[in-house]
């Protein structure tokens, strides 16, 4: 009795020892409680105005620790169900994706993108590795709202771009020397998602994200909107629940690995997560890696976020969309949200955030 | 005709650069009045059909500066015209992986 006792006491301990995946679903951890938690709520969530939409508006927010979730909340419509948009986490998804194909040898960093996608033979010398960089050279305009008439993310998904987003990137004149300089560019990821294209063939690519990514990873609700060319727009249009977001989170803190699977060669992740040369601190809000940001110390440069650890790494969109991953903090954090103007501050929701998962 | 007409001549002047200016950026003022109503169309149908989210909610989450002038949704062809700034646009939700596009 005492001996069986003791075997299903060291049974529970293995278990609780053992690296916790989501199965079907993500298994809940011992929840975020007290006033580091109340802190991190009262800044995620504040009284949400729908009229004026000023200040911040948190859809969702998830915090993942070593696998589990530890805290959870949704601010209505969004659910736990919701497939979200992600804005411009779809650089880093299709980085994902496109590093799956590194590691089925389908493409080298240094290989030209003319090779993969005909209409950049209009600049021969532009490689994977500058668009993953966001710097292929080319006279791109980014704004959104400020310069309506002038800015080519508008054109390209709404008005003269939105036919065949890719080649209206490639049309675009150059401004400096390939892989010289960063200036962040959707038309630059939407141009890697059409080499991807050019890999695989049409057929095999309308399936890929699913067959390479998301299937793998569990995730069964994912949207992701192409243009009239059927390329996938992965500067801006991929859907996923917070849930399953957070589960490209979790494959990317543990170095491209799932379950007993290495999705993405583990080279593949570090040069996500290598600080790009040519970077010049103060040109974004974080660093850029291999289409992913970094909370790096560049040229003598502070952290962009002083307050999370020098390893943190995010995916971020448009309107405050947010996946950040802290690997030796075995955080992952998802945030959601419609925040319209800019008041939102990566660096104060995980300094609460940390403070709140101090044991 | 510079000392005689001053102000003329100014005039003259800022009306060359001005249609310096508008040549220069055809291309852009000819898609600009595009944008309201395909921005519209787009968003409101993927937040409606890919989104899952009420059509009040979704109403208030694509309303700009810029006002459309019309606007409907058909809920059985799940498509979604809009129309603003004198021209007008339609998105297709085309499925559960593919979401929504603007039609042509």
């Amino acid at each position: 009795m005492f001996k069986g006792l003791l075997y299903a006491a060291l049974l529970f301990t293995l278990t609780a020892h053992a690296e916790p995946w989501p199965e079907k679903d993500w298994s809940q951890g011992l929840p975020l409680t007290g006033p580091a938690a109340k802190a991190l709520d009262d800044y995620a969530f504040p009284p949400r105005d729908d009229t004026t939409r000023k200040g911040i508006r948190t859809d969702a927010l998830l915090i993942i620790r070593d696998g589990q979730i530890i805290y959870e909340r949704y601010a209505a419509p969004t659910t736990a169900n919701t497939p979200h948009l992600t804005w411009s986490i779809s650089k880093s998804l299709m980085a994902t994706v496109l590093g799956v194909a590194f590691g089925e040898n389908r493409f080298k960093l240094s290989d030209p993108a003319a090779r993969f996608y005909p209409p950049m033979k209009q600049h021969p010398s532009v490689t994977m590795a500058d668009l993953l960089h966001w710097a292929s050279g080319l006279d791109w305009q980014e704004d959104y709202e400020f310069a309506p008439l002038k800015s080519s993310v508008v054109a390209m998904l709404y008005t003269r771009g939105r036919h065949d987003m890719a080649e209206f990137t490639a049309d675009t004149t150059t401004v400096s020397p390939p892989g010289q300089a960063f200036r962040y560019s959707s038309g630059d990821s939407n141009i890697l998602s059409a080499t991807l294209k050019g890999m695989l063939g049409h057929k095999a690519y309308i399936d890929y994200p699913w067959t390479a990514l998301f299937q793998p990873l569990g995730i069964r609700n994912a949207t992701w909107e192409s243009d009239a060319d059927e390329t996938f727009v992965a500067s801006s249009y991929a859907y996923l629940t917070a849930r399953d977001l957070a589960r490209v989170g979790l494959l990317m803190q543990r170095d491209g690995r799932w379950g007993d699977r290495q999705l993405l060669p583990k080279e593949w992740v570090t040069f996500n997560r290598q600080p790009f040369d040519h970077y010049k601190p103060g040109q974004d809000e974080a660093v850029p890696g291999g289409q992913w940001w970094l909370n790096r110390e560049v040229q003598g440069a502070a952290k962009p976020w002083p307050d999370a650890p020098a390893d943190t790494f995010a995916a971020l969109g448009h309107w405050g969309q947010a996946l950040y991953v802290m690997p030796d903090e075995h955080l992952v954090i998802v945030r959601y949200g419609d925040d319209r103007d800019g008041s939102y501050r990566h660096n104060e929701l995980l300094k609460r955030v940390l403070a709140a998962v101090q044991p | 005709m510079i000392r005689r007409h001053p102000f003329i001549s100014l005039l003259i002047l800022l009306l060359l650069v001005l249609l310096g200016w508008v040549w220069h950026e055809r291309v852009n003022l000819q898609a600009f009045p595009d944008i309201i109503a395909a921005y519209t169309a787009k968003e409101y149908c993927s937040c409606r059909y890919v989104e899952g989210n009420p059509a009040d909610y979704c109403l208030g989450y694509v309303k700009q500066y810029v006002p459309t002038s019309a606007f409907s949704d058909n809920p059985e062809k799940h498509r979604v015209t809009a129309s603003g700034l004198g021209r007008t646009h339609s998105a297709q939700w085309l499925g559960q992986r593919e979401g929504c596009r603007l039609l042509p």
